[in-house]
């Protein structure tokens, strides 16, 4: 859900630092690259501060409810949505810009043929993003709460069994973590392999 | 109505750096023109300005008659720009040729119709279902004319087509622009030496410190370049 909401904006943003100057640029991408790197918990206990009853944001009744774990995610991989899509972007030769302008497209269509270009590059964007939510667990467990049948996830679980000193269930959860982890890389490996000899 | 473009004391800088300084130029449909300089004149940056891909620090180009649709920004439908290495799209050859026209809309027979007459015109047929990355430097050439052929430009910039090919291949490209000329499309060729594809043209223009020079055209530009190449070339070794 939280890289459905927010795989198209940050895309957006990454296409518009690549692709466009404006003063105070390279600032938003130090602040993006930063924001990379910010602990999940340190997002966790800010969204814990607005959300909670004496918060900016109190009267929403959002905390320790599945809506808190989405925000909470989409802040964890917005900026690594944005940062590697600049990246996946800024490696597109000019030309490709040039190229679909001088053939008849207008801005958004030839955005969208870079787009297209870049595809794998953005496809590990989003599987980069991906990573980063479901292995997060600060996050989660402080605006979720680890509510059992409701805002409990695979990681906050695997954190939860471990303090009881359920180690084998606490691994085994691990494990369908690392092959959800396992399938989604050997896919986009595939999908790169074909595409390559396209 | 005649396709014209006007260019108007365009000035073009890079920092405090001038490239160019151009008072006048206008480039009339059915023209060829061959626009001369040495490496780093300006010469493709003077082509993307007129082509609408770059902006000039001050200046004017009008195309008339003006076909802006609301959308297109500074770029003219009958206006194609090639790059000296051509960018070819991820994707097979055909897709790449269909690229404009589809963009263009249409039923998709005709799409496929025009797009068979392209690959044929370009002798790309026996390529269509390869990945166009796939194309050696000739064929990328190619496969760039073929993607503005079929768009039926009325004016079209050739940046440097013949620069890296071997002589088979621009003999290739020579004969395709050669067939573009007849068809009524008003070429632009920029290359700093002669050539067959240069030698189409009729009208010569010299960019040199700065500053554009009409009809400037040496017969024997070729041997002078390479008497001077020669001596460099033997240096290397």
């Amino acid at each position: 859900m939280a890289i459905l909401l927010s795989a198209i904006p940050a895309i957006l943003v990454g296409f518009l630092l690549a692709m466009t100057d404006f003063p105070g640029r390279w600032i938003v991408i130090a602040v993006f690259n930063a924001l990379m790197a910010v602990p999940t918990v340190v997002i966790g206990l800010t969204l814990y501060l607005l959300l909670s009853r004496s918060g900016p944001f109190g009267e929403m009744h959002l905390l320790f409810s599945q809506p808190a774990m989405v925000i909470g995610q989409i802040l964890l991989c917005f900026p690594v949505l944005v940062c590697m899509s600049h990246a996946a972007f800024q490696g597109i030769d000019r030309r490709a810009w040039e190229t679909a302008r001088t053939l008849g497209a207008h801005c958004a269509r030839a955005s969208v043929t870079l787009a297209c270009e870049a595809r794998f590059a953005l496809l590990a964007a989003l599987l980069a993003g991906f990573s980063r939510i479901i292995s997060e667990v600060g996050c989660s467990m402080m605006v979720g709460g680890n509510i059992l049948g409701y805002s409990r996830n695979i990681p906050t679980a695997i954190a939860l069994e471990t303090s009881k000193g359920e180690f084998a269930q606490g691994i085994a959860l691990g494990f369908v973590l690392l092959l959800l982890a396992l399938v989604l890389n050997f896919a986009l490996a595939s999908v790169r392999g074909k595409g390559q000899l396209v | 109505m005649g396709l014209e473009l006007t260019v108007d004391n365009l000035v073009k800088r890079f920092g405090t750096r001038e490239l160019f300084a151009i008072e006048q130029l206008q480039v009339r449909e059915g023209e060829s023109v061959h626009l001369k300089g040495e490496n780093g004149v300006g010469k493709t940056t003077l082509m993307k300005i007129m082509a609408g891909l770059e902006k000039p620090c001050s200046g004017t180009v009008i195309v008339t008659p003006k076909q802006r649709r609301w959308w297109s920004g500074r770029i003219h439908p009958d206006v194609i720009y090639l790059h000296q290495t051509p960018y070819v799209f991820m994707s097979k050859v055909i897709d790449n040729v269909a690229y404009g026209l589809k963009l263009r809309g249409g039923s998709r027979q005709n799409i496929k119709i025009k797009v068979k007459q392209a690959l044929v015109w370009a002798r790309l047929e026996h390529l269509a279902e390869q990945p166009a990355h796939s194309l050696s430097g000739g064929e990328r050439q190619r496969l760039a004319l073929a993607r503005a052929w079929i768009l039926a430009p009325r004016l079209l910039f050739l940046d440097e087509p013949t620069a890296n090919l071997d002589r088979h291949s621009v003999s290739t490209v020579a004969e395709l622009v050669s067939q573009l000329l007849k068809q009524g499309t008003t070429i632009m060729v920029s290359s700093h030496q002669s050539n067959r594809v240069t030698e189409l043209c009729t009208r010569h223009l010299l960019l040199e410190g700065g500053a554009l020079h009409e009809g400037v055209h040496h017969e024997n530009m070729p041997h002078e370049i390479d008497s001077m190449m020669e001596p460099q070339r033997y240096a290397q070794h």
